[in-house]
């Protein structure tokens, strides 16, 4: 019997599981091929929805689900932390030291929030990086009244580079209605001399924002927060003070990694970009977050990636060349506004070009964070 | 160190720059591979606010080289 194991139970480990189970049908229901998911808690956490949470567009519970509805009855769950994985044994080793012998390997840990790598982080600022500093932040801007509100970048990397244009562009809708803006000023702090990455999304973003009343400082990286005098000092030698900050967290990969030897300094994980191996190791994926390939960790990055990785584990399970080939592909909405959105659509050789901000393109975020549970999660396409 | 950010249109190759300088010891060299044509804008500009130092800019077929040396923590 060979053995697939999947460590991580979030959109690539589910995606890639659930695809690598379709693949195999018959094998797996013959016995002849066994996956299992190896997952701390076993709860799927729909991360795109935070930022949905922090403006009352998601419901708090319409963001996680219990692994096992969603993974096929024939793939095991494992719900146990990992110590670490052990390649030149072939086997990945549990906390209590229970060992999962393997054939193929797939990584998708993720990334992990280290906000306490930035002074004054954890007491300062507000994120929405994981459900519960979401939920504070909502309550915080609900109770908002007015001032300064500076959107920052605390860390690289970090997941949904588009993130803080988001929260910025819905934060300013928002407070129109309700009919603060003209009490507030709105600041966007961004690491590099625009507003993001690459000319062809930064000028429309900063076209946006000009016309918003945004007010934007580039580059400013930040050093550290005063939570008591309420400023953010950056490296650049520039102070800026808030009445209210949302800051992203730095982010790492899993300690796993570093603790099986696999990562970089970050716990990045060294991975071939296209046939998403890991560097040197012909019978370990990886995918998502996890990886050091210089492109968006994001959800629709780990779903594209899982499919390349599922077809080659089927292919090799089946004596076939795994010859499948990631190509870079990412699609991420960019919320502007409360109800509007464009989008970026890329691989490695096309950049983006995104498309005037529409209602319909919102829409079509709405209907992708509704079906997703459904759909995206149960690989049912 | 090479860092390869071709194909990087989000978040793009001088964020990767920006983090991996971050990481490095000062002194450490890096060549950073774009495809991103604003690169050759942006970098520079970057650099010379950041106060590291541009050693070379070499045209590539679909891409541009950057040799750059971390100058300080």
């Amino acid at each position: 019997m060979k053995r697939v194991i999947v460590l991580g139970g979030g959109i690539g480990g589910t995606t890639v599981a659930n695809r690598i189970r379709k693949g195999l049908e018959a094998e797996v229901a013959a016995g002849q091929v066994q996956i299992q998911v190896v997952d701390r808690e076993g709860i799927h956490a729909y991360q795109p929805g935070y930022l949905m949470v922090v403006f009352d567009k998601m419901r708090p519970e319409e963001t996680k689900r219990d692994e096992s509805g969603l993974l096929h009855r024939s793939i095991q769950l494992v719900r146990a932390e990992i110590e670490k994985i052990d390649p030149a044994a072939n086997k990945v080793v549990l906390k209590g030291g229970k060992e999962l012998p393997y054939d193929v390997l797939v990584i998708a840990t993720g990334s992990v929030i280290h906000p306490e790598a930035v002074p004054g982080f954890t007491e300062g600022a507000h994120s929405f990086y994981d459900l519960a500093n979401a939920q504070k932040l909502r309550t915080a801007i609900q109770q908002f009244t007015g001032g300064k509100i500076l959107i920052a970048v605390a860390g690289m990397p970090y997941k949904c580079p588009v993130a803080p244009l988001e929260v910025t562009f819905m934060l300013d809708d928002y407070l129109r209605t309700r009919g603060l803006r003209d009490k507030t000023e709105i600041h966007y702090a961004y690491p590099i001399p625009k507003v993001f990455g690459i000319d062809t999304v930064a000028q429309p973003m900063q076209r946006l924002m000009a016309e918003r009343g945004i007010s934007i400082h580039v580059p400013f990286n930040v050093e550290r927060i005063d939570p008591v005098g309420k400023t953010v000092k950056g490296v650049e030698g520039e102070t800026i003070p808030f009445d209210l900050l949302i800051a992203i967290p730095p982010h790492r990969g899993s300690d796993v990694v570093g603790a099986s030897g696999l990562g970089d300094k970050g716990n990045w994980i060294p991975t071939d970009r296209f046939a998403l191996k890991v560097e040197g190791k012909e019978n370990i994926y990886v995918l998502g977050d996890a990886t050091n390939i210089p492109i968006s960790k994001a959800g629709s990055t780990a779903d594209y990636e899982a499919e390349v990785v599922a077809h080659n584990v089927v292919a090799a399970a089946r004596g076939e060349s795994p010859s499948a080939r990631y190509d870079g592909r990412v699609y991420c909405w960019i919320m502007t506004g409360m109800s509007q959105a464009t989008y970026i659509k890329f691989d490695y050789l096309h950049p983006p070009h995104p498309p005037t901000p529409s209602f319909a393109h919102y829409w079509n975020k709405v209907i992708y964070n509704r079906t997703y549970w459904d759909i995206t999660a149960r690989a049912l396409y | 160190m090479v860092v390869d950010a071709r194909g990087s249109w989000c978040p793009g190759p001088l964020m990767e720059l920006v983090r991996v300088i971050q990481e490095e010891a000062v002194g450490t060299e890096f060549e950073l591979l774009s495809s991103d044509e604003g690169s050759r804008k942006d970098i520079p500009l970057w650099i010379d606010k950041a106060g590291h130092q541009l050693l070379q800019i070499t045209n590539e077929p679909g891409f541009d080289r950057f040799i750059i040396r971390k100058s300080h923590a």
